[in-house]
């Protein structure tokens, strides 16, 4: 089973090395892939996987970010941080023009963080939070000053966690129901050119973007194709260039990758970071004794997994922060797996062999093969599973009413452990009705002190001191069952240059791209 | 006649009512909701988010000034808009009809000449190698699970063989307009409707067959044996024709069916028609989507079993259509 | 009886299917005693062809496991699930038909409209909705096949009993005083017993289908093999391992050909006046 593991490894070893800086060449069209079919790209109303992948070509942020995290200028050309770390202070890119020709000042931005995404983003809400205010000195300046420290502030201005929406289409309108959200205006660029419900949804190129002979290639279609064998003959058959990470069955990338001219990399996910694991009813009996859930962590092939249902991709995960974003730290407990461990856990705590039920995640074949697997796993130590199928609406409904005992899920990092992962532990985000909070209802002053202290302590080095004791901590505790990093490889035609060049891949990084002649 | 049609359309109205209305309460008992399925696919929500949401749908009403509201808007022919795609329902039906009726139609066409044919073959043939052969051959592809069938002719034809394109409306992306377009969406279309077809077809070789042998019983036949009229002509003048009646009045009603049944064909096809669109708006709970599909293929229904009756009634004046 | 099995054996494709049948419920049985270890445990290499080793002669799945195992536990469920089915839809269509059948005017109308209703929306896509709604488990999938497969028994039903209603041993019955519950359960459903007996095996096959349907569209109970999620499971893996969706498909187009045959050999021979003219 372990053979598997190396053809990802060779695969990428070989592109690297290919990998020729040459002169970009303008023109072409790019046919991509859109899995499922967004229900809008307005990324200010919905910001869901495929909105974000079209939507991010269409609508810009402050900032973007390297595979380090580090910011790179977008719409914002400078910026500066005071010593205190309380005021941040933006140069906005002159010359910016939204879609409609007119032009992109401070007060978008002003209305965009003040006003429209205070209204309809959750995340940003969240973010606001450690604001005091947000001012425009003058038309092209931008200064948010914060109410303590909050050093994970810079990495959250990315198009998608903090899109710049234009004043004039929306101020003093339904936002909901305007109609530009059908045929969203933005700075990026491309536009919207044709949306064929069920079919395709095709960009332009933005003549008048504000960086010279960018974007290079003239169209990108992201097509839409239900099924995803299809998608994977689509792609062999030359109809579509791109497969961005999660199109195709993981059982077809290594046959695609195999493909003459078809290239494959797992870069562009750090700033999502996708980290999969379980959700463990600590409200109830046998999951609230933390010697139980570490059984469950000693019970599980993680490996295996990783090797036969990921098909050698990703990463066994140590604990709660993904090793792709800043603090990530590899201390405290580990849990290879070790039934005989698992066992004699289950033992010293008296474990009656109660039923358990497992909720997949309803997200296709691999998601339920995983969970069967995890089922068979617990079954060896001897804890028995059911597992309950249901669809997306029902395990949204499940989960966030808390009425389950052991599920799967998968959460997007965001950049910074004090965006992305304190949510899922801090007793402060107990509450019902919410599938992304800390639904497993694990609560601990201490664990809560520390992702306090380390979300606004100041400068980094002291963050990485508290969540290095945060991590080890929760490492000890086990409130979730942490699975794998998941990586999910984007595949392409090896013509196509630079396809992915930030953390958040495809969606931001078309604009660099361009075709081989 | 036109009483006859008038009180027909009016008991089909309240089936149509009915039907509505008992949907409506059904897929209101799923778990979940259009606002609960946005908030998990974006990754993030607070209440408030999860209300906006609920507002902006009109969940937020109780349970049954949502019924009125939605069957008023039926009444005037209005199916509303679905939650998630923010598009008139009917908009988005009308756009992926033309493919189910394709589908279903190059079916319904292949499997009624393909199974006339056969079953006429195997009446003529009654008793002998050939009739067995065909008889069981129609049985295997009732028996055979449809999906699998479909599973295993992409196998064969478009990944082994590589003749017949797999999946599919039209090649995405290669542009063809006009005639070259045409000829590429029926390229697509021929694994699909076969296989759709053959499944059909097995009912009408076993229904031509009976009722040719049925009429070839009847006297005129035996008189116009005894005229010495050629067994040929007999066959297709005398019995044939009179054997369609009862293959046609079952196909009126195949008809209706076929245009919401071909879910199976059309999720493993990726055929873009009514029936991938009713399974994704159960998944994403798009109420009005959901609704509006089964609102619009029961009509279909009601409509082909209208037309059934009157054609019915027209080609057989002595039957008095009763249920 | 010996009238019945000298009729039935005259049709030598219904004696097959009864073989076959045999053949498929003795597999269904022994399965736990074929293969003691469960269908779902990991025991070899992922996705290793058929034939190639006596243990595992059919192969492994994507993730290890024996799919002959898988195979023979997957006859138990369908079966079973085609057989439950089938009798809640007797249960819901007999006394329905009956009942339109025996009154008939008021009564008769309301209960055929109500039938009219189920049979008004596409079939397999109602059931689809049911077992969505219900959450899948195999009581929702049992009950979903159930619900769109009784109008048929309900409309055989009724016109049978519409037929008996008129006979002399039905009226006298009714003329010695008994109740109408007593005159359907006692005079006229034993004479109905051979055409339902008929649409039941052709049911059961039918069932059968439509599960292995449900399954494939990712609607199974993810507790329980059955051949259609052995089959669903296998298709995003058809190129690598067509074997997985291959040998389920082909045992449930044997059962139900099997079921088919018996159908028309029962009918052959329960209803020898209306047999098949010809054979």
């Amino acid at each position: 089973m372990r053979r598997l593991l190396s053809i990802p490894l060779a695969l990428t070893l070989s592109l690297t090395a290919s990998a020729v800086l040459a002169e970009p060449v303008s023109g072409g069209k790019l046919d991509l892939i859109v899995q499922p079919e967004p229900p809008s790209v307005m990324l200010g109303m919905i910001t869901n996987g495929p909105a974000i992948l079209v939507g991010g070509n269409i609508t810009e942020g402050l900032l973007r970010y390297d595979e380090k995290l580090n910011p790179e200028p977008s719409l914002a050309k400078s910026w500066t941080v005071s010593e205190d770390g309380l005021t941040y202070t933006f140069k906005l890119e002159e010359g910016v023009k939204w879609h409609d020709g007119k032009p992109m000042t401070a007060a978008d931005v002003l209305f965009s963080a003040n006003d429209y995404l205070l209204k309809m983003q959750p995340r940003h809400r969240n973010l606001m939070s450690h604001v005091e205010s947000v001012t425009a000195p003058d038309d092209y300046t931008i200064v948010f000053k914060l109410k303590e420290p909050f050093e994970a502030f810079i990495r959250g201005l990315a198009f998608y966690t903090m899109p710049i929406i234009p004043k004039h289409i929306y101020e003093g309108t339904d936002y909901t129901t305007n109609p530009a959200n059908e045929k969203p205006i933005g700075t990026g660029p491309y536009k919207l050119a044709e949306w064929k419900r069920g079919s395709y949804i095709k960009l332009v190129k933005n003549e008048d973007y504000y960086i010279p002979g960018k974007p290079y290639i003239d169209e990108l279609y992201y097509h839409v194709i239900p099924d995803g064998a299809s998608r994977a003959v689509a792609f062999e058959t030359g109809n579509v260039a791109v497969l961005p990470g999660g199109s195709v069955e993981n059982f077809d990338i290594p046959r695609l990758a195999e493909l003459p001219n078809s290239c494959i990399t797992e870069k562009g996910w750090e700033y999502f970071a996708p980290l999969s694991w379980m959700w463990l009813n600590n409200r109830t009996a046998p999951m609230d004794n933390p010697k139980f859930r570490q059984a469950i962590m000693y019970a599980m092939d993680r490996e295996f997994a990783k090797d036969v249902i990921w098909n050698g991709y990703g990463k066994v995960s140590t604990g709660p922060i993904s090793s792709k974003i800043p603090f990530y730290s590899d201390t405290g407990a580990s849990y290879p797996y070790d039934p005989a461990k698992a066992k004699a856990l289950l033992e010293e705590i008296g474990y009656d062999g109660k039923p358990l039920r497992l909720l997949p995640l309803p997200y296709g074949e691999t998601w339920q093969r995983w969970a069967e697997a995890v089922k068979q796993n617990l079954a060896q130590v001897g804890i028995p599973v059911e597992i309950e199928s249901t669809d997306v609406a029902g395990w949204n409904q499940k989960t966030s009413q808390w009425d389950y005992d052991i599920a799967f899920t998968y959460l997007y990092q965001n950049g910074d452990p004090a965006i992305g992962v304190g949510r899922n532990y801090k007793s402060s985000q107990i509450s019902k009705g919410n599938p992304f909070n800390n639904v497993e209802g694990y609560s601990n002053p201490e664990v809560d002190k520390l992702f306090e202290e380390a979300a606004i302590a100041f400068p980094a080095s002291k963050r990485q001191e508290l969540y290095n004791e945060v991590q080890a901590k929760l490492r000890q505790d086990v409130p979730v069952a942490w699975l794998l990093e998941l990586s999910f490889p984007t595949i392409y035609n090896c013509k196509v240059e630079n396809l992915v060049s930030t953390a958040s891949g495809l969606p931001n990084s078309i604009r660099d791209a361009w075709i081989k002649p | 006649m036109p009483r006859f049609i008038v009180g027909r359309l009016a008991r089909a109205a309240l089936i149509l009512l009915v039907i509505t209305i008992a949907n409506f309460c059904l897929i209101h008992a799923a778990p979940g909701d259009p606002a609960a399925v946005m908030a998990g696919e974006a990754g993030d929500a607070d209440p408030e988010f999860l209300e906006q949401l609920r507002q902006r749908f009109g969940l937020d009403k109780p349970f049954h000034v949502q019924l009125w509201v939605y069957v008023s808007h039926v009444a005037r022919l209005d199916l509303g808009f679905s939650y998630r795609q923010q598009l008139p329902v009917l908009d988005l039906i009308l756009d992926r009809l033309p493919a189910t009726l394709l589908l279903s139609m190059s079916a319904f066409a292949v499997s009624l000449a393909l199974g006339v044919l056969a079953g006429a073959l195997a009446a003529a043939r009654q008793g002998r190698f050939s009739d067995t052969l065909i008889s069981l051959f129609a049985l295997i592809f009732y028996a055979t699970p449809l999906f699998w069938l479909a599973l295993m002719a992409v196998l064969l034809f478009s990944i082994q063989l590589g003749w017949l394109p797999g999946f599919g409306y039209e090649s995405v992306g290669a542009g063809y307009v006009g005639f070259a377009r045409a000829l590429d969406i029926a390229h697509h279309l021929v694994l699909p409707a076969m296989t759709l077809g053959l499944f059909f077809m097995a009912v009408y070789v076993r229904m031509t067959r009976a009722s040719m042998l049925e009429v070839s019983q009847m006297d005129f036949v035996k008189t116009a044996k005894a005229k010495g009229l050629r067994p040929g002509v007999i066959q297709r003048r005398h019995v044939l024709r009179n054997a369609l009646l009862p293959v046609v009045t079952l196909a009126g009603l195949q008809a209706g069916q076929l245009v919401g049944g071909a879910v199976l064909i059309e999720t493993v096809f990726a055929w873009p028609g009514i029936g991938r669109l009713m399974f994704e708006a159960l998944s994403q709970r798009d109420y009005n989507l959901l609704l509006g599909v089964f609102v619009v293929s029961a009509a279909m229904v009601l409509l082909f079993n209208l037309i059934t009756d009157v054609l019915y009634r027209f080609v057989d004046p002595r039957i008095r259509v009763t249920s | 009886m010996t009238d019945f099995w000298k009729r039935f054996s005259k049709h030598r494709g219904a004696v097959a299917g009864l073989l076959i049948l045999f053949a498929i419920i003795l597999l269904a049985v022994l399965a736990p005693v074929l293969f003691p270890t469960s269908p779902w445990a990991m025991v070899q290499r992922p996705f290793m062809p058929p034939f190639q080793n006596g243990e595992f002669f059919l192969g492994t799945d994507t993730m290890g496991r024996n799919l002959a195992s898988g195979v023979a536990h997957g006859a138990y469920i369908s079966l079973l699930v085609g057989l439950v089915s089938t009798v809640v839809s007797l249960m819901i269509g007999i006394p329905i038909g009956a009942i339109a059948g025996y009154f008939g005017g008021f009564v008769d109308d309301a209960l055929m409209r109500f039938t009219e209703l189920f049979q008004s929306v596409p079939s397999f896509a109602l059931a689809v909705v049911l077992v969505a709604i219900f959450q899948p488990s195999i009581t929702s999938i049992v009950i979903a096949i159930a619900i769109v497969s009784w109008p048929p028994v309900a409309r055989l039903l009724r016109g049978e009993v519409m037929s008996l209603k008129s006979r002399d041993f039905v009226d006298a019955a009714i003329l010695s005083g008994q109740k109408p519950a007593t005159v359907i359960m006692r005079q006229i459903l034993p004479n109905t017993l051979s055409p339902i007996i008929v649409l039941a095996s052709m049911m059961v096959a039918a069932a059968i289908l439509v599960e292995s349907a449900l399954s494939f569209m990712g609607l199974g109970d993810a507790n329980i093999m059955s051949w259609g999620y052995i089959i669903g499971a296998g298709r995003t893996v058809i190129r690598q391992a067509w074997w997985v969706s291959f040998f389920p498909g082909v045992l449930i187009l044997l059962t139900v050909l099997a079921l088919n045959l018996v159908g028309e050999g029962l009918n052959d021979a329960l209803n020898p006046r209306l047999s098949r003219k010809g054979k």
